[in-house]
């Protein structure tokens, strides 16, 4: 393609992202948000599984970790019904600052992680999830405990990402908190997208991918080992960090409950079926995950042989658990290499086709 | 030019002239002099219900469905609220937090209120929402934690005040004096830390020593705690977990020899407990103290829900805490509801201030006590109900008395500490 049409399509694609909260309804808008924080923790697991090969289920902490941070940094000082106190901090300060934790979390856990591997490392790295359910449902002057804790929503330059602050209404479509966070999602994953595949083809990404395939010929390349990996687990959990904190505004008020054991799997699943390594992939991956069972769930009205709620036979939610399960057998069955794999296979395939 | 460049013109354009896809109409309308908002109109009134029907609850939310049908369609038979027809918009929970959310935000535009949330981390998660948008919410839990609160109703008293009321109970039926050890075997959160809260009151009030045992629901072996209880030398134990955990405790404290009354908080009871090899030992020396009635109980509110019930669910199990709780919620939204529109105010906030003016709301037993929601403050009854458990009753309980609460519930004063 040559640069001019290259340059419509990049403003194409900016200007239908930029439209579609004048169409979108709240559901999917809330689902969109979801998907976005998922997709920018998610290609932080892929960039440590898929390119440093270090297994680790320790994710939904970490990601717990940016959430919380970002809760505790920017919330109101005094406490109040709706929860703890805070510093009290700028929104953009808080989001970076939870960051930086999210990212310190992870460097601390590096000694661990540099020393063990595959699954043993990832059964090490389980550890941390329980640790940090249980801290979240007792550090109860930070966390809130089990009521949870209101997120502070987010503003820049004087423009909030609520409700109102100020009123805003475009094309005769209020804009609201979902419509103001999807620019917000959209500008973070856009950044989180660029960042993982520039990391990926860089040097450092090269590195790490020779580490993975084999420590002892890496470091006689000269590659200081243990650093990369510390480096690469420290740059996982602050993209785990960053899915947080926007998956806490998403939410508007977080729970111990939304970071369990299950999260951890989900983010393996998200990353296994987009094919790991890959950036684009994990990205896929994140959607499908979270937004399958909502969409069955928002469809189960209308699809053929699904039961309404609360009736007798197979629900929607049954149905997408089933789904859901069908749709990994079928990727490791026949996508070993995931979403990005086949994609990748089909293309070359054309390419061969068109050469014959 | 590429065919691309065309493609994506076309899209941009047709983007921008149909633009204002959706708009807003939540502007309040009037028909025939009854004010109507979001989930109001002329002919219905449309309720939302987030039941967990596919996570650890199921069984219960799907039994919470069938008593909350039970209810509505029979209402509607009977022509509706004030001529209009009540239906319900049912989104699945299945106990997490972010579809809850997702799920709300499906519905929250079509009703005019919640007539069941199930899960108190749900229903945090869901509060500024509801808060801002003026809608009630019917809890289907008893934490006083969630107090005070403008939106939520709950379905009678508390759990801190149940432990109180099965306290008061072990001392005047059971022999425990001041002095005592009591054991608490309850579960981590909400539901077994408010509970704790109670039983320690009382313990304060009658110089009585709390032994604590707190588990997780993932734990189902009950032989350390018991191992402990009995250490301690309790006379009586409290129950605030769930049905798995009551069948181990009942069964291994009986095969250990710890001969002591159980009195369980409402959710630590379910019928299927008596399929159980448990059976015998529960029907031995379980009690039940909730807010919610046992099935024999003879009012005629209770009597007329289990008639309606056996007929409509020949083979299903009615259970107090499932389908009589979804039941009784819909009695609490039906009187907010014909309230409103007694009033000719039928938006959001009108059923609101209508559910506040209620003081005396009378279920017909259903729930223990007549109800005062004119405090967001307090929880609207401190009665409960007392019951044992015989596998011949309906629902596997036999109610003890008449619904009471004793003095140290009532001087109870709510706020965490």
């Amino acid at each position: 393609m040559s640069r001019a049409p290259r340059a419509a399509v990049a403003v194409g694609v900016v200007v239908v992202v930029a439209a579609l909260p004048l169409y979108l309804e709240s559901f999917w808008l809330q689902t969109a948000l979801f998907s976005m924080g998922a997709i920018v923790a998610a290609i932080g697991l892929t960039l440590l599984v898929g390119i440093a090969g270090q297994l680790s289920l320790a994710h939904a902490f970490f990601v717990a970790v940016g959430a919380y941070g970002y809760a505790f940094l920017a919330g109101t000082e005094a406490a109040g019904e709706d929860g703890p106190a805070g510093l009290g901090l700028p929104p953009l300060l808080a989001l970076v600052g939870a960051v930086a934790l999210a990212g310190v979390a992870g460097a601390l856990f590096s000694p661990i992680s540099g020393r063990v591997r595959g699954i043993y490392l990832g059964l090490a790295s389980l550890g941390l999830v329980f640790l940090g359910q249980h801290v979240l449902q007792n550090a109860t002057s930070v966390t809130g405990g089990y009521e949870g804790v209101a997120v502070e929503p987010f503003g820049l330059a004087g423009f909030g990402f609520s409700d109102s602050d100020p009123d805003l209404t475009i094309f005769d479509v209020p804009y609201g908190r979902l419509e103001r966070l999807w620019y917000l999602g959209a500008v973070l994953v856009a950044l989180a997208v660029w960042y993982g595949r520039n990391l990926v083809r860089s040097r450092p990404g090269r590195a790490l991918a020779t580490v993975r395939d084999g420590e002892i010929a890496a470091a006689v390349h000269g590659i200081d080992v243990v650093r990369y990996k510390a480096a690469a687990f420290t740059v996982s959990s602050m993209y785990a960090g960053l899915g947080g904190v926007l998956t806490a505004l998403a939410f508007g008020r977080i729970v111990p409950e939304s970071f369990g054991f299950l999260l951890s799997i989900d983010f393996l699943v998200m990353v296994v079926i987009g094919g790991a390594g890959s950036v684009g992939g994990a990205a896929a991956g994140a959607v499908f995950v979270t937004a399958l069972p909502l969409v069955l769930n928002h469809y189960s009205g209308s699809l053929p042989l699904l039961a309404e709620p609360g009736g007798g036979g197979i629900g929607a939610s049954e149905a997408s658990r089933f789904v859901y399960g069908a749709a990994i057998v079928a990727v490791l069955l026949f996508a070993r290499d995931g979403l990005s794999g086949l994609v990748r296979r089909s293309q070359s395939r054309e390419v061969k086709e068109s050469l014959i | 030019m590429s065919r691309r460049w065309y493609a994506i013109t076309t899209v941009v354009l047709a983007l921008a002239v149909g633009a204002c896809g959706k708009g807003s109409d939540d502007g309040g309308d009037s028909s025939g002099g009854v004010k109507t908002g979001p989930g109001t109109t002329a002919d219905t009134i449309t309720l939302g219900y987030l039941p967990d029907l596919s996570g650890v609850f199921a069984p219960n939310g799907k039994s919470m469905m069938e008593g909350a049908k039970l209810y509505w369609d029979a209402k509607n038979e009977a022509g509706g609220i004030c001529g209009r027809k009540v239906e319900l918009k049912t989104q699945d929970t299945g106990y997490d937090p972010q579809k809850a959310v997702a799920a709300y935000q499906q519905i929250s535009g079509d009703v005019v209120g919640l007539g069941l949330v199930l899960g108190s981390s749900i229903t945090s998660a869901l509060l500024p929402s509801v808060k801002q948008e003026d809608m009630f919410l019917n809890f289907a839990g008893w934490t006083s934690d969630i107090l005070p609160n403008e939106n939520v109703a709950i379905a009678g008293t508390t759990y801190d005040i149940e432990a109180i009321n099965a306290i008061d109970f072990l001392m005047r039926e059971h022999g425990l004096k001041a002095g005592g050890t009591v054991g608490h075997l309850y579960f981590e959160g909400d539901y077994g830390e408010n509970a704790l809260q109670g039983s320690k009151y009382a313990a304060d009030k009658h110089d009585l020593k709390i032994v604590e045992q707190k588990i997780t629901p993932a734990d189902t072996d009950m032989t350390g705690a018991v191992a402990a209880f009995r250490r301690a030398g309790v006379k009586a134990i409290l129950f605030s977990a769930a049905p798995p955990q009551a069948a181990s405790l009942a069964g291994v404290a009986t095969s250990q020899k710890l001969d002591v009354p159980i009195v369980a908080n409402g959710p630590g009871w379910t019928p299927q407990l008596l399929t159980t090899p448990a059976a015998g030992a529960l029907a031995k020396r379980y009690y039940v103290v909730s807010s919610m009635a046992p099935l024999n109980d003879e009012s005629e509110g209770v009597q007329k829900f289990l008639a309606a019930y056996e007929q409509a669910y020949p083979k299903g199990t009615p259970s107090s805490n499932g389908s009589l709780y979804a039941y009784a919620g819909a009695q609490i939204a039906d009187a907010a509801l014909t309230k409103a529109c007694e009033n000719k105010d039928l938006t959001r906030k009108g059923v609101l201030d209508a559910l506040h003016s209620l003081t005396a709301l009378d279920t017909g037993g259903t729930i223990a006590g007549k109800l005062d929601f004119s405090d967001p403050s307090q929880p609207p009854s401190r009665l409960v109900y007392t019951a044992r458990v015989r596998k011949d009753a309906p629902g596997g309980l036999a109610v003890i008395g008449e619904p009471g609460t004793s003095d140290d519930a009532e001087s109870y004063q709510f706020g965490g500490s």
